[in-house]
């Protein structure tokens, strides 16, 4: 008996190999979007390694947290390198999020039998929200501070007992190196297994019932003799190929912005992370991360605080319920014009939002950021009128795809 | 293949607009440096720094090492130029001699450490600092400034740029031309734009060589998933 | 579009993949280098730590006969100040055959401290202080008899019981292989200070 029939007799692994990859089946028409579920794995493993190096340089007390961060990068052999892939990681693992979830709604991959693997997938993307929220908060830098004695002061807001939260949270009445402490832990351990954990389930629910594709039609609704969809190609090699030049191209630009722009113009990294936290001295205008503005301007556009902080809460929410309110029997919205229009104008709202969160809190921005708040929630509201009622055309019996 | 670089081109260009819709700035106008950023005008700018600035303000994060290490400064001339006579390493971090206590005295505050001071405020924030001092008896150091008002900190470039009241008139000639005096505070910039990321050295260096690494591999990678789909009818 | 999926329809060249293929592992595993390299160099003592490496010690307070102990790198490096009855001991211990190693072959030493007083300068034995057996920290027992009646002075191992001469050097019969390590470091007598500058590299501490 061969090493290898020795171990292949009792491992798993051949088995999940196949189930998988080799024999996963996926629709051989996916388009360009489709390279932002494979990236966003690889910026994961990114991330994780970068944040293993730079968490061994750090201390997360409120007297060193900030020169242990900043000591990275002068103290540290590519200390900068950890760092900048660290902090850009994160914008764009964002980006990546969002074009994964725009492909979702463009192609309706929300819709039935995917439900579940959209709420996964949705709660692994306020899972990376949480996870951003306490990385932002350990430099203990000024914006660190002011962030997070604002965010956590939300949770004031939730009925008799938020007081207790918020005490709870912040480890005492206020922002501190106690606050540091516990952050740093969820940081490292609790929301980065969860988000590992979800990631996970979140592939496995997905292959179950196989992917979707740009023309929203089931491919396994059509097999060949072999027993295998006539339109799917299996995953490995052809997917595996497809990706690992999808990973060139990626990391050719987060290459790029690590070496030429590692602060984004400080979009990425924000002018005010770059000076101590100093309780005594709120910063000019404290305005979120650009991937968190969006949800700050719907949270500004309402002149009531518990108001505002609602209808933050239900903007965040209303994804989840995405595929109940959508009530048409045509998936991709390639064969829903109506739809298709209504998701675009809805994209460039978020955008348009996530620029006014940027924006200090004058008058002068207060129409805009409600007139978005408005059409984002309009998008949801009218969703099951405009499915139910508009026009569609016949999506092909085959998906649409032509030979290289 | 043409509907991506159509895609990639309109990505760029988003992003390219982004980066100026983001930072949104208010407040007096800035002016801004000009200068070539290299190691030149950088050591130009720490010899500045450290007779005229370093009494007061420490850089703590910054080690004189770096300084031969990054921009190839000799051992010796950092000794003579940079390097406080008394009692500083080599290796060792570069902070101001001040003591603390003496500091709160003299100042109410002790001066702000400027490792990331540019980072911070931004290079046109201190480049128009530095040149935005005026005479003011109403103050105790005898100097206001107009982008920070009411300033503890003196003009200790007046010797060299001169005295001007509050209504821009030459009190004092400076010892140099105003053409030289811009330089020497552009000098200053650049070496602090440095001092708040020196990697920048180290990621001139190794882009190039990275960045090719990974062009080669993507067409690679292109030509092979080409192949590959050959067979995908 | 025919009904039959891929594969039936041509041969695929394989040469032509497998070369690509070659072409794409390898330059792949020069891009995996380009992020690991940096990752393991980022482990590296940083510069932080590089400029406590070094320790000054002030020899002034150490009178003849006595020690003195200082922190360096979070190891003990003992100062010995031997008058030149110790020195003596030092020949006396060597020719009587105690000694595993008694001209310092095994480079637990820079070069030039190969010599019987195992130091730079023979009335200043500076040398870290730790054990080559297993890591424990010796007692210095400089007083004759003081651990058996053959004892001429030296260190005594609270552990396992290895014994050392007044150079460090080990004695026979102790579980410890080697005499223990000397850094480097330079000395200035007339100033009277020592700086510990580096692991000698070619030493075993234990
Ligand atoms: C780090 C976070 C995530 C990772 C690593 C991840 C990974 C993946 C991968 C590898 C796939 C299969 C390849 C593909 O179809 O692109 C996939 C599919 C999918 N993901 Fe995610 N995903 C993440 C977050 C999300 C989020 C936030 C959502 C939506 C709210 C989402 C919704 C979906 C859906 C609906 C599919 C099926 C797409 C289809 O079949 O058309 N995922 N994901
Ligand atoms: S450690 Fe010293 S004898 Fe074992």
């Amino acid at each position: 008996m061969s090493f290898k029939e020795w171990f292949v007799k009792r491992s798993p692994l051949p088995e999940m190999w196949r189930e998988h990859m080799a024999e996963y089946y996926a629709p051989k028409n996916f388009n360009i979007f489709y390279y932002a579920g494979s990236l966003l794995l690889l910026m994961v493993v990114l991330q994780f390694l970068s944040g293993f190096l730079v968490m061994a340089h750090y201390i997360p007390t409120a007297r060193d947290a900030y020169d242990s961060v900043y000591g990275i990068m002068y103290d540290v052999h590519y200390g900068w390198l950890m760092q900048y892939m660290h902090v850009d990681g994160v914008s764009l693992i964002f980006i990546l999020l969002y074009i994964h979830m725009a492909r979702g709604m463009l192609y309706g991959s929300y819709r039935s039998p995917r439900e579940i693997v959209w709420i996964i997938g949705y709660t692994t993307y306020l899972a990376f929200m949480a996870e951003a929220f306490f990385g932002y908060i350990l430099p203990y830098s000024n914006l660190s501070y002011w962030a997070g004695t604002v965010i956590t002061s939300l949770f004031k807001s939730i009925p008799f007992i938020g007081h207790w939260v918020t005490t709870l949270v912040r480890g005492g009445a206020g922002m501190s190196g106690d606050t540091l402490g516990r952050f740093t832990a969820l940081h490292v351990t609790v929301v980065f297994l969860v988000i590992v954990g979800l990631i996970v389930f979140h592939i496995l629910y997905l292959h179950k019932v196989g992917s979707n594709n740009p023309d929203g039609i089931e491919i396994k609704a059509n097999k060949g003799p072999d027993g295998h969809p006539v339109d799917g190609i299996p995953f490995h090699p052809y997917y595996s190929v497809k990706d690992l030049f999808g990973f060139g191209v990626w990391l050719t630009i987060f290459a790029a912005i690590i070496f030429y722009a590692p602060t984004f113009h400080h979009i990425f990294l924000e002018r005010t992370m770059s000076t101590p936290a100093n309780p005594l001295k709120s910063l000019p205008d404290v305005t979120p991360p650009w991937y968190l503005s969006p949800f700050y301007a719907m949270l500004r556009a309402i002149p009531n605080k518990n108001g505002g902080i609602i209808l933050m809460v239900v903007a965040v929410l209303f994804p989840f319920v995405l595929p109940w309110l959508d009530k048409n029997p045509v998936k991709s919205t390639r064969y829903r014009p109506i739809t298709r229009i209504m998701l675009i104008i809805f994209f460039i709202n978020f955008f348009v939002l996530a620029y006014l969160g940027e924006q200090p809190p004058l008058p002068k921005y207060f129409f805009p950021e409600r007139l978005g708040a408005v059409i984002y929630v309009a998008f949801f509201v009218l969703l099951p009128l405009v499915s139910k009622f508009e026009p569609t055309r016949t999506p092909p019996a085959r998906v649409r795809f032509r030979a290289h | 293949m043409k509907k991506y670089v159509v895609w990639a081109g309109m990505t760029l260009g988003l992003l390219a607009n982004a980066s100026g819709a983001f930072a949104a700035d208010n407040g007096p106008k800035m002016l801004t440096p000009h200068y070539t950023y290299n190691a030149k005008t950088i050591i130009a700018g720490a010899k500045l720094f450290a007779t005229d600035c370093m009494a007061c303000h420490s850089i703590k994060f910054m080690r004189y090492e770096f300084l031969t290490q990054d921009l190839g400064m000799s051992k010796a001339d950092v000794h003579k130029y940079i390097m406080l006579p008394t009692g500083s390493e080599f290796k060792g971090t570069m902070v101001s001699a001040m003591p603390i206590n003496m500091a709160h005295k003299w100042f109410g505050l002790p001066p702000p450490d400027l490792s990331q001071m540019v980072r911070y405020k931004s290079q046109d924030w201190v480049y128009t600092y530095l040149l935005s001092f005026y005479r003011d008896p109403q103050r105790p150091s005898g100097w206001n400034n107009y982008v920070f008002p009411n300033v503890a900190m003196p003009d200790v470039l007046a010797p060299y740029g001169g005295i001007v009241n509050e209504h821009g008139k030459v009190l004092r000639a400076g010892d140099e031309s105003p053409q030289k005096f811009k330089e020497q505070v552009t000098d200053i910039v650049a070496f602090l734009r440095f001092v708040s990321d020196p990697s920048v050295v180290q990621r001139d260096d190794d882009g190039p060589w990275v960045l090719g690494l990974l062009v080669l591999f993507t067409i690679f990678a292109y030509f092979l998933k080409k192949e590959y789909w050959k067979d995908v009818k | 579009m025919s009904d039959e999926t891929q594969d039936n329809k041509h041969a695929p060249n394989v040469t032509r993949r497998r070369f690509l293929t070659a072409l794409v592992t390898v330059s792949g595993a020069a891009v995996a280098g380009t992020i690991v390299v940096p990752m393991v160099k980022s482990l590296d003592p940083t510069a932080a730590a590089a400029a406590l490496a070094t320790t000054t010690i002030d020899l002034n307070p150490i009178e003849p006969g006595m020690q003195m102990v200082a922190l360096w790198q979070e190891k003990p490096v003992i100062v010995v100040n031997r008058t030149p009855e110790m020195l003596a001991t030092l020949d006396e211990t060597a020719q009587k055959g105690l000694l595993k190693d008694p001209n310092c072959n095994v480079p637990q030493q820079p070069p030039y401290c190969k010599n019987k007083y195992r130091s730079r300068v023979p009335e200043w034995y500076v040398g870290i202080k730790i054990c080559n057996h297993l890591c424990c920290i010796p007692h210095y027992r400089p007083k004759k008899a003081s651990v058996a009646p053959w004892w001429l002075g030296g260190f005594h191992c609270p552990c396992h019981g290895s014994m050392y001469d007044l150079s460090a050097r080990v004695i026979k019969g102790s579980p410890a292989p080697h005499n223990m390590a000397v850094p480097e470091y330079d000395i200035d007598v007339e100033k009277k200070s020592v700086v510990v500058t580096k692991m000698y590299p070619l030493a075993h501490l234990c």
